[in-house]
């Protein structure tokens, strides 16, 4: 197609521009609202008016900088556990699956059609106090006498890295998907163990898949809300509950506004702590 | 003569007698375009009623909502019935956005419970449509206690649709002795770490207050205090398992919970499969709370409130109670149900008689307004 | 020793699966419960009444109608502008590739609640060209998508092997061609991956959906109306059916690429 070899500079526009139109209008948008909302000051009774509130932002995190650090530690917790979980699962669908790798994929999603509440409470149910679960553990020695899993900051780490599992365990098969075997064979050709083959061929090749699912599952993972509801109790309020709170309780919009950025600057803060650790080319491609 | 009404129905109408169409309402009914109060006068053909689940009787076999489908026979009104109130706070944070801009939210009816502050604030600011009275000469059987709520004085906004009540509920076989206290559930050592209260500061504040002695339907900053304190007490002596909002209701029937506040239509419902479960009002008192209708700006005043003319005919009314468990603010209900359904009349919980009435309490619309107070409150919550 | 390891790996999976799966075995499990009440927490026997009455609670099965509807569309669209905008990423230099990457993390990283409420704010001002129903929850959802799109796609994208294109570029093939030809056919477990994650995505959001809404209900917005009051069967049952259905298609798809290519060696 002679037109895209000749206007070559404008290819990577025109392939952004759909896309990127899409976000600019209902994302940013809303976003600019948002921010225009943070800096304002008042109250629902009277109104809201605009005055350069940074005080805010200071607010924030002088107040909920508890809250603020529990969710990325949670968040955290729950990638690398989703991480140490999802990567054999990933690894043997892209391995073995063979032509049952789609199926295999759709059945990671699977819990998704039933809805966050309702598997929610079914973990609540299968980890009920007096249930088989937490009874086994209590006789394995795993759990005290009397101890319990549900209503525990064990129970919203797990129930966050449940939630999560498909967007590590997706990426992660990408990257695995894509190696060629025939790289592995060489290694194990020139006297590689299948251990010493894993580590210098394969994990190397799927980092870019590890990168993606990290990515995937911490940022929407330090903003949740719902496990920290559910399965947790007030010691484990994570900032999403904050943020629920000042918006749907106090009709707190202000507050809300400047809570959500300054989460959003922390992330993006650790995103490029990140990327400095592994390399932005890992990260930015 | 408006050609909404054919002479049939106007006969049958007629036939029905006892005060459903009082000749007041008939006129303005024919009265079509032509003057009656000012406003549209007609009945629309459809309207649209959000509101929040098992709150309206319905055929399984059928699908159908059973009211709804007699209203329309009677009236042509062809209701789009949602169950998409969830939440109060939830809902009013979709609905403030286009009505503070003055737009419709493309609905005639919504429901909001009394004891949280959205109604008052829906109200307040000036974002509900007036009842239209003269359609609802039912009104009359309105009972007295909800005549004159402190966030609508003169009922010209809103009216109830039913009521709960809030006590404790515990399992009988699980806990040692009956729990009859809210001293009992935030103190008793014997049930900690398996106690939850509600998320919402009037139902479990209120109770506290009542257990303190001081009285929920005027609270000042101290008896707001000692109530708080109470509770923060509790909690930093890992009393609580959680601070829930309707979910304390599986915990409560795997055994997790032993006891807990509680709504009694809850309770009534899982009693059905787990017998150890009940619900008792405190003997210090409880608080009742109220779903009342609206209709917001933009809604059709004067089909909404024929139909909640509808509504409040105890015929009509003892039928929909009756099938929903909860409670109706209907006067003679009650009898009209005995006719057709006396166990159902005859439950306590669905209808209270004027003692159990008594020993529950409403709480104080100023408070549920203060920003100090839900603030204290949400802190509790750890947020 | 290789014998241990390679059953090893195989039994991890299972387990993996296992407990991915174990909750939707529960509500499996009580779609065939009888309870007396409106919940449906405890075991009270066995019936078929709901699964023969499966379309017995008023709005269900539109819910779940509209539900996939706005999935199968939203992931759809959402794997096109995703999937161009990784591509232009990987591949080209183009001045702001560091702000189109922070534009594609903040979706993922600002709370629903807020970018719910705030889209709304955008859509209400403007309301004969959004007005709140199936378009706008379709907007939102294609939205909130293509940012999980871009980071999946570009996993693949990046460690891309350009020789193989080069070699078909040599061979006289242009680059749509190629494109077409090479590169989006090894590409297209990302691509799949991707638009995997969208429906999964699309078909499980609350909050979003419930603020852009305006008067249609979802799947999940019907359940969390029912759930935290007491579910009827029925909605364990229709999960259960869409699961099944999933899963039947996709076994489809393998025996009938079976079949293919049986047919192509005979």
């Amino acid at each position: 197609m002679g037109f895209f070899h000749r206007h070559r500079g404008l290819t990577p526009y025109l392939l952004l521009a759909p896309g990127l139109a899409w976000l600019a209008v209902f994302f940013l948008v809303p976003l600019g609202f948002l921010a225009y909302q943070s800096l304002q000051s008042g109250n629902f009774d009277v109104g809201y008016s605009f005055d350069w509130a940074w005080g805010n932002y200071w607010d924030a995190l002088e107040r909920y900088h508890e809250q603020l650090t529990r969710s990325v530690v949670y968040a955290g917790l729950a990638t690398v556990f989703a991480l140490l979980i999802s990567y054999p699962l990933a690894y043997w669908i892209a391995f073995r699956g063979g032509r049952w790798k789609n199926l295999l994929l759709v059945m990671i999603i699977a819990p998704f059609f039933v809805t966050y509440l309702i598997r929610t409470l079914a973990w609540q149910t299968i980890l009920a106090d007096e249930g088989p679960v937490v009874g086994i553990f209590r006789d394995v020695g795993i759990l005290g006498d009397g101890g319990r899993l549900l209503a525990t900051s064990t129970a919203v780490v797990a129930g966050i890295t449940y939630n999560f599992l498909p967007f590590m365990a997706l990426p992660l098969y990408v990257s695995l998907e894509a190696i060629d075997h025939r790289l592995i064979e060489a290694a194990e050709d020139l006297y590689a163990s299948r251990l010493q083959a894993f580590l210098r061929v394969t994990l190397p090749l799927s980092l870019p898949g590890v990168v993606a699912g990290t990515l995937l599952t911490f940022i929407p993972a330090a903003g949740d809300f719902i496990n920290a509801e559910l399965l947790g109790t007030p010691k484990q309020a994570m900032i999403g509950n904050v943020i629920q709170s000042k918006f749907l309780e106090l009709t707190d919009y202000p507050s809300a506004a400047s809570l959500s950025f300054t989460l959003m600057a922390v992330i993006l803060v650790l995103i490029a702590i990140y990327a400095r650790v592994i390399g932005t080319e890992k990260l930015t491609g | 003569m408006n050609d909404m009404l054919t002479r049939d129905e106007l006969l049958r109408r007629a036939a029905l007698g006892a005060g459903l169409l009082s000749m007041p309402g008939l006129l303005a009914a024919c009265g079509g375009g032509n003057g009656g109060s000012g406003g549209k006068r007609e009945l629309a053909k459809t309207m649209r009623f959000s509101n929040w689940t098992y709150y309206m009787d319905v055929d399984e076999k059928t699908k159908k909502w059973l009211t709804l489908e007699a209203f329309k026979k009677e009236f042509g009104v062809d209701v789009k019935y949602t169950e998409d109130v969830d939440s109060n706070s939830q809902f009013f944070g979709k609905i403030q956005g286009p009505l503070s801009r003055d737009q419709s939210i493309d609905r005639d009816l919504i429901v909001l419970t009394d004891n949280e502050r959205f109604l008052a604030t829906v109200i307040d600011k000036g974002w509900a449509e007036k009842l239209d009275k003269d359609a609802i000469p039912n009104i009359e059987n309105l009972v007295d206690v909800q005549r004159h709520p402190g966030f609508d004085p003169d009922r010209e906004y809103s009216l109830p649709w039913c009521s709960g009540m809030t006590g404790i509920a515990y399992n009988t076989k699980l806990t040692k002795q009956p729990v009859t206290s809210m001293e009992q559930l935030l103190e008793d050592k014997a049930l900690k770490g398996k106690v939850a209260i509600l998320n919402s500061f009037a139902d479990t504040l209120g109770l506290v207050i009542l257990e303190n002695g001081d009285d929920p339907g005027k609270i000042t900053d101290d008896s707001f205090s000692r109530a708080l304190d109470r509770v923060q007490a509790a909690q930093d002596a890992g009393q609580f398992r959680g601070i829930t909002g309707n979910s304390y209701t599986g915990p409560l029937a795997s055994g997790d919970l032993l006891a807990c506040v509680g709504w009694s239509g809850d309770i009534e419902q899982l009693h059905l499969d787990n017998p150890d479960l009940t619900w008792v009002i405190p003997k210090a008192g409880g608080m009742i709370w109220t779903d009342n209708v609206l209709i917001p700006k933009g809604g059709d005043a004067y089909t909404a409130s024929v139909f909640m003319n509808y509504i409040y005919d105890p015929e009509v009314a003892a039928k929909l109670y009756g099938h929903i468990h909860y409670i109706s603010p209907v006067k003679g209900s009650r009898e009209a149900l005995i006719k057709i359904d006396p166990e159902t009349a005859n439950n306590e919980l669905f209808f209270p008689t004027e003692k159990t009435l008594s020993q529950v309490h409403l709480v104080d619309p100023a408070a549920l307004k203060n920003q100090s107070y839900n603030e204290q409150w949400q802190a509790v919550l750890g947020v | 020793m290789r014998f241990v390891r390679r059953h090893l790996l195989t039994v991890y999976a299972i387990l993996a699966f296992a407990y991915l799966l174990i909750p939707i075995g529960l509500v499996v499990l009580f779609s065939f419960n009888n309870p007396a009440g409106r919940f449906n927490y405890t075991w009270q026997g066995f019936t078929l009444d709901h699964w023969r009455n499966w379309d017995g609670v008023p709005g269900l099965r539109e819910a779940m109608t509209l539900s996939l509807e706005i999935a199968f569309l939203a992931s759809i669209l959402a794997t096109v502008l995703g999937t161009l905008i990784a591509l232009a990423l990987v591949r080209y230099g183009f001045r702001g590739r560091g702000a189109t990457n922070l534009l594609i993390f903040l979706p993922m990283a600002t709370p629903e609640i807020v970018l719910g409420a705030s889209l709304l704010t955008l859509f209400i001002n403007v309301t004969t060209v959004f007005p709140l129903g199936f378009r706008t929850i379709l907007i939102a959802h294609i939205m909130f998508c293509i940012s999980y799109v871009v980071v999946t796609v570009k996993a693949r994208l990046v460690g891309f092997d350009r020789s193989l294109e080069e070699a078909a570029m040599d061979l006289g093939a242009n680059e749509w061609v190629t494109f077409r030809k090479v590169t989006l056919p090894l590409i297209a477990p990302a691509i799949l991956a991707g638009a995997l994650l969208s429906f999964a995505l699309s078909i499980d959001d609350f909050v979003i959906t419930y603020f852009n809404s305006g008067s249609e209900i979802t799947f999940p917005l019907f359940v969390w109306g029912q759930a935290r009051v007491g579910a009827p069967p029925q909605v364990n049952v229709m999960g259960t059916l869409i699961f099944v259905v999933a899963l039947s298609l996709m076994v489809l798809n393998v025996l009938l690429q079976r079949r293919r290519e049986s047919q192509v060696r005979a």
